[in-house]
């Protein structure tokens, strides 16, 4: 029995087909099945094409899969631009009248006529996608009690008719396929450990981290693929005595956190590219005021307004640079579902410990993707806290201490005596403004000191990962999501007896200096997967240590594939082999 | 003389940056004072302001102070407020800082009912980038970014807030500090969003606009019997052409954000318990 499965369902937009994925992920998560899911959304509210592509494994997976073992078309639009994809000994369930090409390599071909049992036996069209999940029951051996289960579930408030007919259809797909569809392929649900996982998308695993991480006070403004964060949080937040507010836009937004976070309350806000274009100027001000704030970024294809329902890296140096004068900020990026969690607590974590603005970089397809989380993940955050006062009566309170810690006490309104200023003016110890030469000076190294002390903080050791071989002299550097396809990639390279080795900083400003100037020392080739055009982690690393590095970019609005990456590997191989090059060991 | 040490038991000692015969020292007199009367602990005290001469303000007083940027004095004291609801959250800010670069925030703080009092300081003038035209010019139309008039007709504040739904609009005049004063405590003492537009002249770039001679000739004070629940009949007195009229347009009640949160909290909790088990309880 196979350890992996890859599964896609297509079809249009309205069909049902993410039901069909989550189920499949429901089923599976309960089962303790691993799960990595992508899913591609059109521009449009309806129709236009859509899938669901769900990868599920006995073991933990960095990756949705490359190639598809079980496809499923609801209609010959699907079959058309996801047959391609099908691998060669792969299986097709697809609609009965759908057009198949003359050659087959080897798939094993499954049709039912979904629509026809929706439409004519059950007489509700919008029931096909349960159809779909019968037959599949059947082909893929799946509990169906379970299924009938999430079906009462997910129906039940729709009223009784809704919920027979659903179950009528799931009933009608199963019989259909145990009497029509043989079983010929030896594809089945992997092996589960039975213990059950949690499942959830990136965008409500950053939702929930925050919660954990006690956040309090979330303002925002809808913007896709950022909108679920918000979301979630508005159902969910109140319960636990917090707050959100829909502002009138993305300014509103970050300077709603600034006075939330400044009153003494862990605020946060989520957006996507264009908000964090109008962000821009607050951020200054958080910085030279030394207020906590963390503030999501869901990439998206870009600039403008771009390609809003698809993934980019695109944002990074927006996010390192964004803001006029030097404003300290720290820049994270997770890599997965389960790390989006921790890393959302570490921003809560370091925004408040050291007073400034976090801004995390996620991506469409990280927000958006379904994955299986480990409960103790949760219960194993990283925390930190602001440093507060006591402030002595009578004397006035020096907020900006210079002093041998780059972080001073902060006293939040309400505290006796700890009356003072904060300000975007450049400033004094007390907070009032001061434009003198020697101030400037002093209190920019102030806050950039606090960068200095972060990149050592124990706090975020354990935020930089080091993945293959790793005496290899292939290394590669990569951020966020595209880690999930470099790891795939290294253990594919692996195979064909290559050795590479991958370093993952989750923490891009400051950049780890100690891990990456050892692991530059080490290989002779650096190369640099991600998903925008101009290279953005490859330039600052550039920038920072002074070596040449090999950029694979990707703009094409979906995830890196780990092929394209083994590629590199491969050519850089070839080009170490060619002639001997010393290691980077003067970097930095 | 009393009085006198009292209120001024709420300036930091920091020296105003205005110009001399700004009508601002004017607002900081009836401000620190109406804090005097109202005995209010500075250590709750807190003053939200943007970018310009009037949000300079907050450095000159005795209370927590948040001078931040162009425009954005209200969302911020919003957070403010959000976060901690036990203190008093004044917003001060100017006509180009409120009703230009920030004009976007002010209907969602009055419809939200956020309970701040808004302090927004009418010169009609940019002072601190030294003469410009701002929303409100009229009278002055010749400014250094206009040498040949101005393209657009003014704003007229307190019409504007009233129509955007503050829960209580006021007016009142640098010069007239006891009547300002009233106002101040009045608008505090309001539940909810409290706008008080302040007539001052610049003394150095606008003496047109707000000159004192000339307000003082055509003001009026709203009559006694004007009903503060009128909305229609506030915006006709508020946008007057013939008379300048002080006083309270607008005074009624509604829930404040900070009370529907207390709903919505109480809702959300119906719907599940509050606890992370309980919330992750729906992704098993």
């Amino acid at each position: 029995m196979q350890s992996d499965l890859v599964l896609r369902v297509a079809g249009e937009s309205g069909e049902g087909v993410i039901t069909i994925g989550e189920t499949l992920c429901k089923i599976a998560a309960r089962e303790g099945i691993h799960i990595v899911t992508f899913r591609t959304f059109p521009a449009e509210i309806k129709g236009g094409s859509c899938m669901i592509q769900v990868r599920l494994s006995e073991r933990r997976i960095p990756y949705h899969g490359e190639g598809v073992d079980f496809l499923i078309c609801l209609n010959q639009d699907a079959v058309d631009e996801n047959l391609p994809d099908l691998k060669e000994h792969g299986v097709l369930l697809c609609e009965a009248e759908c057009d198949l090409p003359e050659k087959n390599p080897g798939w094993t071909v499954y049709k039912a006529p979904f629509d026809r049992i929706a439409t004519r036996e059950i007489g509700s069209r919008i029931s096909k996608n349960i159809v779909v999940l019968g037959a599949l029951s059947h082909l893929l051996s799946l509990p169906k009690e379970t299924i009938e289960k999430f079906i009462s579930e997910k129906f039940a408030r729709k009223g009784k008719t809704v919920l027979d007919h659903n179950l009528d259809a799931l009933q009608r797909g199963f019989d259909f396929a145990r009497s029509h569809l043989a079983k010929k392929d030896s594809y089945r649900l992997p092996k589960g450990s039975g213990r059950k996982r949690l499942l959830m998308t990136g965008n409500e695993a950053i939702a929930i981290g925050a919660t954990a991480a006690g956040m309090r006070y979330f303002f925002g403004y809808p913007i896709t693929p950022a909108s679920e964060i918000m979301e979630w949080l508005a159902a969910h937040l109140p319960k636990m005595g917090g707050m959100v507010l829909q502002t009138e836009d993305e300014i509103s937004a970050i300077c709603s956190v600034a006075g939330a976070s400044w009153a003494g309350g862990k605020s946060m806000t989520s957006t996507s590219g264009p908000g964090l274009s109008l962000m821009s100027e607050t951020i200054g001000l958080l910085s030279m005021a030394e207020i906590p704030a963390v503030i999501v970024d869901s990439q998206r294809g870009g600039p403008s307004t771009g390609m809003p329902t698809k993934t980019e890296q695109s944002d990074l140096l927006l996010a390192l640079y964004g803001s006029h004068g030097d404003a300290t900020r720290v820049v994270m990026a997770p890599t997965s579902v389960s790390d989006s969690l921790r890393v959302t607590a570490l921003a809560f974590a370091v925004a408040e410990k050291y007073q400034l603005p976090v801004i995390m970089l996620v991506d469409q397809a990280l927000s958006a993707r379904l994955e299986t989380v480990d409960r103790e993940t949760v219960e194993r955050l990283p925390q930190g806290s602001r440093s507060c006062a006591s402030p002595a009566d009578g004397a006035p309170f020096v907020r900006y201490q210079l002093g041998a810690s780059a972080v001073s006490p902060a006293a939040l309104p309400g505290t006796q005596g700890g009356e003072h200023m904060v300000t975007g003016m450049e400033h004094d110890e007390r907070g009032n403004f001061a434009c003198d030469e020697e101030t400037h000076t002093a209190m920019t190294v102030k806050r950039f000191r606090k960068l200095a002390a972060i990149e050592s903080d124990p706090l975020v050791a354990e935020f930089c990962t080091r993945l293959g071989d790793e005496n290899s002299e292939i290394g590669i550097v990569t951020w966020g999501s595209s880690a999930g396809p470099v790891e795939e990639a290294l253990a594919v390279a692996k195979g064909m007896g290559i050795s590479a080795q991958a370093i993952i900083p989750r923490i891009l400003n400051p950049l780890p200096h100690q891990e990456l100037k050892t692991f530059f020392g080490k290989v002779k080739r650096v190369i640099v997967p991600e998903l925008n055009f101009v290279g953005q982690l490859a330039t600052l690393l550039r920038s920072t240590y002074r070596i040449p590095t090999i950029g694979l970019t990707k703009v094409k609005g979906v995830p890196l594939d780990p092929s394209e990456i083994v590629e590199k590997i491969v050519e850089a191989e070839s080009t170490l082999n060619a002639r001997s090059t010393r290691a980077y060991g003067r970097a930095g | 003389m009393e009085e006198l040490d009292k209120s001024c038991e709420y300036l930091s000692g920091v020296c105003p940056v205005w110009c001399p015969g700004c009508g601002y020292y004017g607002i900081l007199s009836a401000l620190v004072e109406a804090f005097a009367d109202l005995k209010l602990p500075t250590k709750e005290l807190t003053l939200v302001s943007g970018i310009g001469c009037s949000s300079r303000l907050p450095y000159f007083v005795k209370a927590y102070g948040f001078h931040s940027i162009h425009g954005r004095g209200l969302p911020i004291a919003q957070g403010v407020k959000t976060a901690n609801p036990e203190l008093t959250v004044l917003a001060v800010g100017g006509d180009g800082d409120g009703l230009a670069i920030g004009g976007g925030h002010l209907p969602h703080v009055a419809r939200n009912n956020v309970d701040i009092t808004y302090l927004l300081f009418n010169n009609a003038i940019y002072g601190m980038t030294k003469g410009q035209f701002s929303p409100t010019t009229t009278l002055y139309p010749v400014t250094k970014t206009s040498p040949f008039g101005l393209a657009g007709e003014a704003i007229n504040p307190s019409a504007l807030a009233i129509v955007y739904g503050a829960t209580f609009v006021a007016r009142g005049f640098s010069v007239k500090k006891e009547h300002l004063k009233e106002l101040i405590i009045q608008g505090i003492h309001h539940r909810g969003f409290s706008f008080i537009e302040v007539l001052a002249s610049c003394s150095s770039f606008n003496t047109t606009d707000m000159n004192v001679a000339r307000i003082v000739k055509n003001l009026e004070m709203i009559p006694e019997d004007h009903n503060p629940e009128d909305a229609i009949e506030a915006l006709r007195l508020a946008a007057d052409q013939e008379k300048i009229r002080l006083g309270v347009f607008v005074r009624h009640q509604r829930p404040t954000l900070g009370d529907k949160f207390q709903e919505m909290r109480r809702k959300a909790k119906g719907k599940g318990a509050g606890n992370m088990e309980a919330l992750l309880g729906q992704f098993a």
